[in-house]
């Protein structure tokens, strides 16, 4: 691959789990040679890199993030070798591959921690953080409230009790012990030394603990990861570490630093606020958190995202926001989960080809590298009978046949049951019909996505807000060296009109960028545009 | 010549569409800002004239109620000023809940947006009126509250006057108010008997200018009332309770606490009369077939608890009211002779002549008064206006007498003899009936 | 003698008969156009009285407070009155014609002098009309925001409103019909500029106090005292 020590800014990164995109062995489960044939549909689709979920050995307890292995793959995806072919093949078709790597802990199966807990005596015993009571630490909160009562656990083997941020069977690794930042770090050198372009870092706020603190965010976790960045970068520059850290803009300013720690982060609470946006028919949200978003160095980048593996977190927005977003996006309980919603995109918006539209289109035009969950693509449905997140875990739909063309073993096989509802099921939704069809959601996303890849300025450029003073109507205007475009979002489901000041902008003509027309000049008066239901225009400013 | 015929031709087309086109009483610039604004379903009418020192607490109130209890509702405060010289718009538009002034609100869940237009001379409440009900109208709010800036709004007003109209269909809240004894005694000793008499319902504020209404109503007085004459520029609150009772929309009355007094001036009597009495006057000829049918009066619905307080009376010149009443009755014989029967005159004449001090003005008198003005306002007997302004003394007269009887007495048993002046008025209305033909 | 008295006799009365006789076409020719006029005349009184019902003119002139004076002067109602002014009216113009007919000489002029002076004669009665109309109503306004504003002497002021606009209007009407024009103009200026002289020195040396306190009032809102406090309170 090219060098290109900024790539992840102008990547488009799709999220897949190799269990749930394509079983070549007809095992039922995914795995990295299937993975590896769907690579021709991936670069169709135009992505630049893949965000591929933890694959490592694992009892699977937390859909792979509960790792008893670092240095393997799960046997269920393949082998180390099937991973490398994948890698190359990918690296070929021009697609990076960043991996997960959960530093904060491991499975409470990983032998570590079968030696850590063996006995007080064991070289690993100060791998973990073990306490005699469970009275340390008070001030921090549970994360998984639905499922654990405490952050410490008792274990009858070592006769203690030892701390985890996630699920009990998770015990976090103590990054005070110098031991065990060496063999984290080692680990990544193995990964990178393979071709990895880059890692997202699980649950990185929670490495450190310090009494007195809610042991989140603590300057010596960033101490850490400054550390990684000084070794990655001299020993792998252009690889990137991206943080996943669900706090507040200003809370995750740090994580960037001078552009020595992060390269990029998600912006979790932008989220949230989109589907809020959406459903009050009010930009407000959205404007109010953008505009406390902190500026980041020039070479670190925001991620965004619309949906992903975890449940839509409502952690950081206000109980009345909360309360809001329940009644309006999960009526029904069941799709509640650890102050989140558990749906996937498309059943979150009812389906509606528009509101679909619209929220990529503010995807890809926001400032930030865009994320595509696997199957939002074809605008796949969830199952929330699953348990836990499992709902929007399900194989992906490549076509209306066997297993949804996801697998040639029995369908009982299967690692998740298909999705069957006769509107989200695999014969209605799937990769293939949708390839087939010109106006097909699917056609659409590529085209969005090469629209996004003509200009650097959606990846690069600065963002300012207009405030027309319909409120319904986002308007932003992005500028990046000579090109300036213009970004006009109607958030509301009925026809709007909206008058923007464009004085400074007086004399250019607006150029739609999809279908290229030439949209009347900016003069004096204010520039009156109207938008259908849930419409969006990108147009570029040209002064010809 | 065809250059000739064509630019004729132009001009008689250019003459066709002005005829088309009329003046439209919505700026465009009031236009545009509820362009801005769109679809809502609480419109909050704000009209105001120089009233800069208050504002801003009114609509820190108004948007706290608003947050409070009709947190995802979509709701916009409309200003309709009068020509203030003192920011007072700008004081409003400011204070709007966005994201364009970057002031953070963490218990806003939306905008809530501030628009602010001009409607002419301030005197012109009517078409300050017209202006929100327009603005409901293009918006198609489903519920509207009109609040004026010199009352002492509460956060709590809010659900008292939109509750019934959102949650429970009701399409006019009118207020209730505590007021301390003997303040609104127009309303108590006229507008209250004789709205009541007249129209059957016990509604205690006819003229109220804090008040809610649904979409529906504000549509339909929009469309159906002219608004041309210089008495419907004016005033508009005895027209609009009107045209509710008569087309049988559902009517109740809220709780809004207590209303603080307003210091008046005896030069404002007359003109207050106009805006209400007369309004109301005038409003009998085109209701006619509505009340004349009706007999005796039923109470309307009441929300909220009215707290119970006792309050300091209002301070009044008795003495001078009495002897303004002797001598308008003295003085203006000759234009009294126009409009009452013979024998209330002599009566007036009696009363007025006998009791140096405190002329006695009983409630039947009052009541056979008004009555026969009312039907002397239908016929027209002289110019209406200086009907309306000849009351004026007589209003006094009947207001002293009921502050001598009242001296004493508890506002419970106050109301009491408010209320059996109502009864007077209901029990002697085959006589406004007579006097009508 | 007795033959010349008789022949002269006969030579008279037949000379009498003779111009009788060149005079009785005429007469008739007179009474022909009389009864034409009055059957005109009525239909015309019938017509007017019909217009006059229509705009309510009974009510209009109650309004200017002709219908009181008439009542007064045991007059019939204005209606009536007018239609009888017109139908008198309109068979004295008739019968003039007729006279002038008869070719009296001399009486042509009168005639037509009759026929100029009519219409002056309505516009007089017109201007009176509209102007007891006006006295009317400016007086009782006036009467009115006095009472109303508390000031002493309402009726005098009421009055002396309604004599200003009614000397006036009569000046107008006289002028109008041509009586006394002169003698009534000279009257009149000199009427009203004594009593806007008077005035002007009451007002100016005796009621300076007044003058003050009235400017005061006006342009520096100021306490208006005694009079409005503890007004009634209406609303």
């Amino acid at each position: 691959m090219e060098e290109q020590p900024l790539w992840y800014k102008d990547a488009i990164i799709y999220q897949v789990h190799v269990r749930s995109f394509y079983d070549a062995n007809g095992d039922g489960i995914g795995d990295f040679q299937g993975l590896e044939q769907k690579l021709e549909y991936l670069q169709e689709l135009g992505i630049t890199a893949i965000w591929l979920m933890p694959f490592f050995p694992s009892p699977l307890r937390d859909d792979g993030y509960d790792i008893a292995d670092y240095r393997s793959v799960n046997p269920s995806y393949g082998n180390l070798d099937d991973f490398k072919k994948f890698l190359k093949s990918a690296h070929d078709r021009e697609i990076r591959v960043i991996i997960e790597m959960v530093l904060n802990h491991t499975s409470d199966q990983h032998p570590w921690f079968q030696q850590s807990r063996s006995s007080r005596d064991n070289p690993y015993r100060e791998w973990y953080v073990w306490n005699e009571t469970d009275a340390r630490y008070k001030e921090t909160r549970i994360i998984f409230i639905d499922t654990e009562l405490s952050n410490w656990a008792w274990d009858p083997v070592s006769k203690a009790y030892y701390w985890h941020r996630f699920f009990s069977h998770q015990p976090d690794l103590n990054f005070d012990n110098p031991a065990v930042r060496e063999e984290m770090w080692d680990v990544m050198k193995f990964w990178l030394e393979m071709g990895v372009d880059g890692f997202r870092l699980d649950a990185i706020p929670y490495l450190i603990e310090r009494d007195g603190t809610n042991c989140e965010n603590l300057p010596e976790t960033h101490d850490v990861i400054k550390d990684l960045r000084r070794r990655l970068d001299t020993v792998f520059p252009g690889r990137m570490l991206l943080a996943e850290a669900n706090q507040w803009p200003a809370d995750l300013r740090p994580y960037f630093a001078d552009g020595d720690e992060f390269h990029m982060a998600f912006h979790f609470p932008l989220m949230p606020r989109m589907f809020m946006g959406l459903k009050l028919e009010d930009r407000k949200p959205i404007t109010e958190i953008l505009q406390q978003t902190p500026e980041i160095p020039a070479n670190c980048q925001w991620c965004l995202f619309l949906r992903n593996h975890d449940e839509l977190t409502l952690e950081m927005v206000t109980d009345i926001e909360r309360d809001y977003m329940y009644d309006m996006y999960a009526g029904d309980k069941a799709m509640r989960l650890n102050l989140g919603i558990r749906r996937r995109l498309s059943p979150l918006l009812e389906n509606d080809r528009r509101r679909i539209e619209l929220m990529n289109g503010m995807l890809m035009s926001l400032p930030g590298t865009p994320i595509i969950y696997y199957g939002d693509e074809i605008g796949m449905g969830d199952n929330i009978k699953l348990g836990d997140r499992n709902g929007v875990r399900t194989p992906m739909q490549w076509s209306g046949g066997w297993n949804g063309g996801f697998s040639t073993a029995d369908p009982e096989t299967l690692y998740a049951p298909l999705i069957l509802n006769p509107v989200y099921g695999y014969p209605a939704t799937n990769a293939m019909s949708q390839r087939r069809t010109p106006h097909s959601l699917l056609s659409w996303m590529r085209r969005i996505i090469t629209v996004r890849r003509s200009t650097k300025v959606f990846s690069n450029g600065s963002i300012e807000f207009l405030y027309p003073a319909n409120h319904r109507i986002l308007a932003y205007v992005r500028r990046f060296e000579k090109e300036t475009v213009l970004i006009v979002n109607n958030l509301s489901s009925a026809a709007q009109a909206v008058e923007l000041d464009l004085k400074r902008f007086k004399g250019n003509i607006l150029v739609e960028m999809f279908g290229k027309n030439i949209f009347p000049r900016i003069g004096d008066l204010p520039y009156l545009l109207t938008l259908g239901p849930y419409q969006f225009y990108w147009f570029r400013l040209r002064r010809i | 010549m065809p250059e000739e015929i064509a630019v004729a031709d132009r001009s008689t087309t250019v003459r066709a569409e002005i005829k088309l086109t009329e003046e439209s009483f919505l700026s465009d610039d009031c236009v545009r800002q509820l362009m801005g604004v769109g679809e809502i379903d609480i419109l909050i009418g704000l009209p105001t004239h120089n009233n800069a020192k208050t504002i801003a607490s009114s609509v820190a109130a108004i948007q706290d109620g608003i947050l409070r209890w009709f947190p995802r509702e979509r709701a916009a405060i409309l200003n309709v000023d009068g020509g203030s010289r003192d920011g007072t718009p700008d004081l409003i538009l400011n204070a709007a809940i966005d994201d364009i002034r970057g002031r953070k609100f963490r218990n806003a869940l939306r905008t809530l947006p501030s628009v602010s237009t001009k409607y002419g001379n301030s005197a012109e409440r009517g078409t300050a009126f017209r202006t929100i009900l327009a603005a409901a109208d293009l918006l198609s709010a489903k519920a509207c509250v009109v609040l004026s800036p010199e009352s002492n709004i509460t956060p709590e007003w809010l659900p008292a006057l939109l509750s019934p109209i959102y949650r429970e269909n009701f399409d006019l809240v009118l207020p209730s108010y505590i007021r301390q004894k003997f303040d609104g005694l127009l309303v108590s000793n006229l507008l209250y008997p004789l709205a009541r008499a007249l129209y059957g319902l016990r509604i205690h504020e006819p003229y109220a200018t804090d008040f809610s209404f649904s979409g529906r109503l504000g549509s339909q007085f929009l469309t159906q009332n002219t608004w041309n004459s210089d008495i419907d520029r004016a005033a508009f609150e005895v027209r609009f309770s009107t045209a509710a009772i008569t087309g049988a929309y559902k009517i109740c009355q809220s709780s809004l606490g207590v209303k603080p007094h307003v210091e008046r001036k005896s030069a404002d009597l007359v003109p207050v009369l106009r805006q209400t009495i007369g309004e109301l006057f005038c409003v009998m000829d085109p209701t006619f077939a509505w009340w004349s049918g009706k007999n005796g009066s039923e109470p309307i619905p009441v929300s909220g608890v009215a707290p119970q307080v006792e309050l300091e009376p209002v301070r009044i010149n008795r003495k001078r009211l009495g002897k303004m009443f002797q001598t308008g009755v003295a003085e203006l014989q000759s234009v009294f002779q126009a409009i009452l029967s013979p024998n209330t005159m002599a009566e007036l004449q009696h009363i007025a002549q006998t009791n140096e001090d405190d002329p006695f003005y009983p409630s039947e008198l009052w009541v056979k008064t008004v009555y026969e003005f009312a039907a002397a306002y239908h016929k027209s007997v002289i110019n209406r206006d200086h009907i309306v302004q000849a009351l004026a003394p007589l209003f006094r007269g009947r207001v002293q007498t009921f502050l001598l009887e009242n001296k004493n007495s508890s506002s419970a048993e106050m109301e009491n003899n408010v209320e059996n002046l109502c009864l007077e008025f209901e029990r002697l209305k085959p006589y406004l009936l007579e006097m009508w033909k | 003698m007795r033959e010349i008295i008789v022949s002269e006799l006969t030579g008279a009365i037949q000379e009498l008969a003779r111009d009788f006789a060149r005079f009785l076409p005429r007469l008739i020719v007179l009474v022909i156009i009389a009864l034409a006029g009055l059957l005109i005349a009525w239909l015309l009184k019938y017509i007017v009285r019909s217009v006059l019902r229509l705009i309510k003119f009974d009510k209009l002139s109650e309004n200017a407070g002709a219908s009181q004076l008439l009542a007064k002067a045991a007059l019939p109602s204005s209606t009536e009155l007018v239609s009888r002014l017109v139908f008198w009216l309109a068979w004295l113009g008739f019968i003039l014609l007729g006279v002038s007919a008869l070719g009296i000489l001399g009486m042509d002029e009168q005639v037509a002098r009759f026929f100029y002076f009519l219409p002056r004669l309505f516009v007089a009665l017109f201007i009176v009309f509209f102007g007891l109309l006006a006295a009317s109503f400016f007086s009782r306004a006036a009467l009115l925001a006095a009472v109303n504003a508390n000031y002493p002497s309402a009726r005098l002021l009421s009055a002396s409103i309604r004599v200003v606009i009614m000397v006036f209007v009569f000046s107008m009407a006289t002028e109008e019909l041509g009586i006394a024009e002169q003698t009534v103009l000279l009257a009149f200026g000199i009427a009203f500029g004594a009593i806007m002289l008077g005035l002007a020195i009451a007002f100016g040396i005796g009621g300076q106090e007044l003058a003050r306190r009235f400017l005061e009032k006006r342009f520096a809102h100021e306490n208006r005292g005694e009079e409005n406090e503890d007004e009634l309170s209406t609303l």
